[in-house]
């Protein structure tokens, strides 16, 4: 008898569900220690996709970080881009004009709803919903095809830019987003037609991941996770930034904290957002879209153009009077076509020179003049045009490519110090952390990512609950591992 | 259980009514697009594969070599060799690029562009090591007659009127649906 109860002893099944799960969506490895169909013990493993951003932030500019920042959340990656050039323009202590205020206020609220139609398409359909997926998807790709008539890419976009966005909008796109507007109310309607009542949805979502308000808060959860047990808390009425203060709009909240209540507020909210947008498009003020920051934002190409149109064949000269020869120049020159001894003036090889201006960026004692139309002239005749003083667009031009060239090689330099910089993304609290040397690189770069909080929280939500339920509670705290593992 | 909704519980309303969206779609027009036999239009200035641009007169490449692509590009995919007054080798490892358009916007002299071309997969890496010849064909390729001036007209920004208050913006004339 001993014998028989050890080989059909009780124990509890070890199932690894994940990393290359279709329902964890992305890499996320959970262990689940099973009684039966019942959990017993969850424990989530990330960092499938680590690509340390972190790191790379501290080796690349702050203009460059950018693009990095698409690849966190690459569900709502305009979101991140304004979480992050919100955070820096902080930093630097800047203001984008209201123009760009209102657009970026814009192209995040849209962001938020293919965010969330993406996560009502998955959840739906992990929990056996297939209709629902398809449908949004349409509309979803409505939205990326707007995002494709502003800044030329449908996902990674890359369209804030520190001080302002990259490119203003254009009439079309305007008039077809309002089009949107309009329509997409009804396309709510329809998918909550489809499920919002539906036995089996209820069946699967009432009364499963259910978490007080208190214990949410203890968790960290931020955004519709938490608002779906009750607590208003939302960073855009909190310490509004862009032109969340100057639109009207309501945090939707739930009383029981299941997953159908999150469910409500995520549908609630895209509704907001629709009106949001809209209240956007009426308000949309004229004026700059760019900061009148030239420290920190890239200089006017066109006023450039006296000294970089391809028509104009200018040439450089070293006055000998004014160099020093301090040898920076000599440095910059990626064809070595500047020679000289230290101490003693500098001399181009015109036959070599590129006219790339490297070295007009580095030279401290404007040694470096411009000839116009000096371009295949003897030595001679340029030292006696170098002496002829310059039209003012030239002078001017030199100026702001001097600093358009510091501004790429060197970066936007920060103030020294440390901040803390939260936004509201759709998925909770995005915060990023600077620490600055006063350098053009920070020092470090900390990312607050909700998915990754959101993840520690399944443990809590589904020990008790039936293996089916699990799904559900992955899609309900609405993770992407992309930013979870950073 | 109150009479409402025990009613419909037994004549599955709800799931009725789902059924009946889910059949008029069923007559409505399809949204999904053929992919190979018909293609979504592409937007103006869409980030696509690498061209670099000619003099619209001489005809030569606009690049005069000083690396400022090469400096801000964030994943370091492009490489500028020079050689005595002219730029030797310019090339773009196109596997590494990830496309957030910075080379443009950092070049001064408007020498290379992005451009509308998304279709170019190949089995081998030596043909996505994309070299200053290749560059320059694609210009002619995807950046035919005018397309080029528009394209940096609009995306090779910014341009000093982003920084002041233009007359002309697009804004909301009213509801029009």
């Amino acid at each position: 008898m001993d014998q028989v109860e050890k080989i059909f002893e009780t124990r509890e099944l070890n199932v690894n569900m994940g990393p290359q799960h279709p329902a964890t969506h992305g890499v996320l490895r959970l262990v689940l220690d099973l009684d039966g169909e019942t959990v017993v013990n969850v424990t989530p493993y990330v960092g499938y996709l680590h690509r340390g951003i972190e790191k790379l932030g501290e080796s690349l500019s702050y203009f460059q970080a950018l693009p990095l920042t698409d690849r966190m959340d690459y569900v709502s990656a305009m979101s991140n881009n304004i979480g992050y050039v919100v955070a820096v323009e902080k930093l630097f202590g800047i203001e984008a004009p209201e123009r760009a205020k209102f657009i970026r206020t814009m192209v995040g609220e849209m962001s938020r709803i293919s965010n969330h139609l993406l996560w009502l398409a998955t959840h739906a359909l992990d929990i056996g919903a297939m209709t629902v997926f398809l449908y949004c998807f349409r509309e979803r790709e409505w939205i990326l095809e707007l995002f494709e008539k502003i800044c030329g890419a449908r996902l990674t976009v890359t369209y804030p830019r520190i001080g302002g966005v990259r490119n203003d909008i254009t009439q079309e796109f305007l008039e077809s987003l309002w089009k949107f507007t309009e329509e997409f109310p009804s396309r709510i309607l329809e998918y909550e037609t489809l499920i919002d009542q539906n036995r089996m949805w209820l069946k699967r979502t009432i009364g499963i991941g259910v978490i007080s308000a208190e214990e949410a808060v203890n968790w960290g959860l931020t955004g519709p996770t938490l608002r779906g047990s009750g607590v208003p808390y939302d960073v855009r009425k909190f310490t509004p930034y862009d032109a969340y203060d100057r639109v009207e709009f309501d945090v939707p909240v739930g009383t029981e904290g299941d997953t159908y209540d999150r469910y409500r507020c995520r549908m609630i909210e895209m509704r907001q957002s629709n009106n949001i947008v809209r209240q956007c498009i009426e308000k949309l003020p004229p004026g700059p879209i760019m900061a009148d920051a030239p420290k920190f934002t890239l200089h006017p190409k066109d006023a450039m153009f006296p000294i970089t149109h391809p028509t104009k064949e200018h040439a450089f000269y070293i006055d000998e009077k004014v160099c020093k020869g301090c040898g920076m120049c000599l440095r910059a020159c990626p064809v070595k076509a500047i020679t000289g001894e230290k101490k003693k003036p500098h001399k181009i090889d015109q036959a070599i020179c590129l006219q790339c201006a490297n070295c007009l960026a580095v030279c401290k004692f404007k040694a470096l003049k411009i000839v116009p139309g000096g371009k295949g002239l003897s030595e001679d005749k340029l030292k006696e045009l170098a002496q002829a003083p310059l039209p003012e667009e030239i002078t001017k031009a030199k100026e702001h490519l001097v600093e358009h060239f510091t501004f790429i090689k060197r970066g936007p330099r920060a103030p020294e110090g440390d901040l803390y910089v939260a936004t509201e993304v759709p998925k909770g609290e995005l915060g990023f952390y600077f620490v600055s040397d006063g350098s053009g690189k920070p020092y470090r770069m900390r990312v607050r990512a909700p998915s990754f909080i959101h993840a520690g929280v399944l443990p809590r939500l589904c020990v008790g609950h039936l293996v089916a339920d699990v799904i559900a509670n992955i899609g309900t705290i609405d993770i992407v591992l992309g930013e979870c593992d950073r | 259980m109150t009479f409402k909704k025990f009613i419909k519980t037994v004549t599955f309303i709800e799931i009725l009514k789902g059924m009946a969206l889910t059949l008029s779609r069923f007559f409505s027009r399809s949204v999904t697009i053929q992919y190979p036999d018909e293609r979504r239009p592409i937007a103006p200035g869409f980030r696509g594969q690498h061209a670099l641009a000619k003099h619209p007169q001489t005809g030569e490449a606009k690049c005069v070599g000083c690396g400022l692509c090469a400096t801000i590009c964030p994943s370091q995919c492009i490489h500028v060799f020079r050689e005595k007054g002219k730029v030797s080798r310019y090339e773009i490892e196109v596997l590494r690029c990830i496309y957030c358009g910075f080379c443009v916007e950092a070049c001064p002299y408007g020498a290379v562009v992005l451009t509308e071309n998304y279709e170019y997969s190949d089995y081998s890496k030596e043909n996505l090591y994309m070299t200053k010849e290749k560059l320059l064909s694609n210009w002619d390729k995807y950046m035919p007659g005018n397309k080029g001036e528009e394209y940096f007209k609009r995306f090779w920004r910014p341009m000093s009127g982003d920084f002041e208050t233009p007359s002309q913006q697009p804004m909301f004339r009213g509801k029009r649906s």
